[in-house]
């Protein structure tokens, strides 16, 4: 009999998400795990052998190239994203991104998901009138958030980029990345955390009708009809397409399944 | 003052013969992944030695870990977890102490050995397990040590580094793998040295170091890198200045910041483990990517002005800036010498401060100490005397409070649009509550300064 969480004064009961009452206890297996190349800034391929953790026997086995063979090499060559873009500067911090005061949301519980994307970006100063989300709406208008520099700097929250991705954004291109914030979207696959080559924070408008084209790195502004090259996003893309790091494991059969 | 970044400086050999030579960081991370040697840029499977996670990120970490590995299933090591509330403790809001419930249900299932649980909020003296601010309670409680790998779900984790060991923030969804492994894959980063000379001038903090040094290379100059401070002036410092300048690598973007482990770290340990360790010394030929040097007699007293860490200016040249708050506290500057220093200022100065002073203790150890230690120069005094004749606020129940704002009854909240300065860490837009509001980063002798002059005040005003 599967123990539950329960708990003593909360007003929201806690539920998994739907793939748990299809769930038969099979939980990581001890023997079996096998570990990505998990390399979110380049692909550098390496492999190395584990011995037995003296305190708990779990094997892990890298490879160099872990792709078995039924999962195309490249899950995301045909990803395309559509849409308006919101525009924001550099060192956007996690206080920005979401304010302190709602961190006592927490992100996996599905109620609360919710309200943290309906306060994505709350916290940017009032001297951005445009705001993104519309009063009373608690999803954006807006898939795709364009960066400057030190994007999702400051905490470890990983309710930053799970705020960002509950609200509906797909992905953010910035010129550069605070890595908490990248290591954490990866290992969520909340949003694509990509990089530009140039600042396209200032050739970009919010507004403006954008496509990404990741398999190409290709961005295209269609109101401004300029388009630019992204910087590959090479391994973290499957992960984040698959929708997480335990999720990729698990696709790729590195991991036993739940099901 | 300060150079330009140039290649590693050759000095004397700290250690024998060695194959290839490696940085502190670059050796902890070897040691933890069982592999002879790694360079910058390895991604490795390391062990992890001490987990921590605390109220703010504790439930979806273990929700995730739940979902993951199964109802059922038990962490890799019950003695290796250390569970901390310590973030939104005192408030009415019922989110934030359904949190704290969650982390009992899981620590009790668990059996956690180290959970510094609160139940009565109303009195947190009347709880014997509860701590305070999960960083200076992993320090207080033993849980850093030399060589080790400490992995926290919250940023300022690297504070830890301070003990020579490698410690850094991650998030939930990571944080639920370590729970069921006991490992994490890293990449192994860079190392970034920084070199600092000179007997501290008695005007300068640790703080004052760190802002220094983050004006310096801005907020995103040690992104992806390790930070390493050595030299005599670091090597005077006591642990909890080394942890306040460990405190603020993350504010520079570091993924870690490391301190060699010396005579001062094994004499605090020795009351507080009795676990072994072993610390690692960077190899005397090992390659840094930039070192930058200081010369400590030429600093003064610093702020970072609104509305970055980085926003770097003297805080003499900020005495126009009138202010409306004081806030002393945190786990970058709450600790006992924190308090003592600031105490040190009002006891100098002899006045009442002119705006709301606020104290916040970083764990209940401080708050005894302020009620308990004597101030030098006072004639026995302690520091809360101090304080209490000075016009401060009593000091309040330790935790994070204010620092980064919290639900709206948090103590010290910034509510209205004011200007503060602060021993915490990130001055960001809202960071303590009201969006519009301006945050001075400060050492507590330019913070208790300032609350004696109304003004943003450099402490040599009134240290002589």
């Amino acid at each position: 009999m599967a123990a539950y969480l329960s708990h003593v004064s909360c007003s929201a009961t806690f539920t998994s998400s739907a793939s748990k009452n299809s769930f038969s206890p099979s939980p990581l297996s001890p023997s079996s795990i096998k570990v990505p190349t998990f390399s979110p800034l380049t692909v550098k391929p390496f492999s190395s052998m584990f011995t037995p953790h003296a305190a708990h026997a779990i094997t892990l086995t890298a490879h160099a190239t872990s792709t078995p063979s039924s999962i195309p090499s490249d899950t995301s060559s045909t990803t395309t994203f559509h849409g308006l873009c919101y525009v924001i500067g550099d060192n956007i911090d996690t206080d920005q991104i979401i304010p302190a005061e709602y961190l006592t949301l927490v992100p996996s519980n599905p109620d609360e998901y919710e309200k943290l994307g309906s306060y994505a970006l709350v916290g940017l100063p009032s001297s951005y009138a445009t705001r993104f989300i519309e009063p009373n709406e608690t999803k954006t208008k807006y898939s795709i958030v364009i960066g400057g520099a030190n994007f999702g700097c400051g905490s470890s929250r990983e309710h930053a980029p799970v705020a960002l991705g509950a609200a509906g954004v797909k992905a953010v291109v910035a010129e550069s990345y605070a890595r908490i914030f990248f290591r954490n979207s990866v290992a969520t696959g909340e949003v694509y955390p990509l990089e530009s080559d140039v600042r396209i924070c200032e050739e970009c408008t919010t507004g403006d009708v954008l496509t990404i084209e990741l398999g190409k790195s290709r961005l295209i502004n269609h109101t401004t009809g300029k388009e630019y090259k992204l910087k590959p996003i090479g391994d973290a893309g499957p992960v984040i397409e698959a929708g997480g790091i335990f999720a990729y494991a698990r696709k790729t059969g590195m991991i036993p399944s739940q099901s | 003052m300060v150079m330009a970044p140039q290649q590693a400086e050759r000095k004397p050999a700290t250690t024998g013969s060695v194959k290839t030579p490696m940085t502190m960081t670059e050796k902890i991370l070897a040691r933890a992944s069982e592999k002879p040697h790694l360079r910058p840029g390895d991604n490795v499977w390391v062990n992890v030695d001490v987990f921590m996670t605390n109220d703010i990120s504790g439930p979806g970490s273990i929700d995730i870990f739940n979902k993951e590995f199964g109802e059922n299933a038990k962490v890799w090591d019950r003695e290796k977890i250390v569970v901390i509330p310590d973030h939104y403790i005192f408030t009415n809001d019922e989110r934030a102490n359904r949190n704290v419930d969650i982390l009992r249900e899981f620590s009790m299932e668990q059996n956690i050995k180290y959970f510094y649980d609160i139940k009565d909020r109303s009195n947190f003296k009347a709880n014997p397990d509860y701590k305070g601010v999960c960083h200076i309670a992993l320090a207080q409680e033993g849980h850093c040590r030399p060589g080790e790998v400490l992995l926290g779900t919250d940023s300022h984790t690297c504070t830890a580094g301070a003990f020579g060991q490698f410690a850094t923030g991650i998030g939930n969804t990571e944080a639920g793998f370590v729970l069921g492994t006991g490992k994490l894959l890293l990449k192994v980063p860079p190392t970034l040295r920084f070199v600092m000379d000179g007997e501290m001038p008695d005007y300068l903090l640790a703080k004052d170091l760190i802002l220094q040094i983050i004006g310096e290379i801005s907020v995103a100059g040690a992104t992806y890198k390790s930070m390493e401070f050595v030299g005599t002036t670091i090597e005077s410092l006591s642990m909890e200045e080394r942890m306040t300048l460990c405190n603020m690598v993350i504010e520079a973007g570091g993924k870690n910041g490391v301190v060699s482990a010396d005579s001062t770290t094994f004499k605090y340990l020795e009351d507080k483990t009795s676990l072994p360790y072993e610390p690692v010394y960077s190899d005397a030929e090992a390659s840094f990517l930039s070192e930058f040097r200081f010369d400590i007699s030429k600093l003064e007293p610093l702020v970072a002005k609104p509305h970055s860490p980085d926003n770097r200016a003297l805080a003499r040249e900020c005495k126009d800036i009138k202010i409306d708050r004081v806030y002393i506290g945190s786990c970058t500057g709450g600790k006992t010498e924190d308090f003592l220093a600031a105490a040190k200022v009002f006891l100098a100065s002899g006045k009442k401060v002119k705006v709301p002073t606020f104290l916040v203790p970083a764990t209940q150890k401080v708050w005894l100490d302020i009620y308990t230690l004597t101030v030098p120069g006072s004639g026995g005094k302690t520091c809360s005397q101090i304080f209490k004749e000075a016009g401060c606020d009593t000091p309040a129940s330790p935790s994070c409070a204010a620092c980064m704002g919290g639900p709206k009854d948090t103590y010290a909240r910034m509510n209205e649009a004011q200007v503060c300065v602060s021993t915490t860490n990130r001055n960001f837009p809202g960071r303590m509550g009201h969006k519009e509001g301006q945050i001075y980063l400060a050492s507590p002798y330019t913070a208790a300064a300032s609350a004696l002059a109304g003004y943003v005040t450099d402490p040599r005003e009134f240290l002589y």
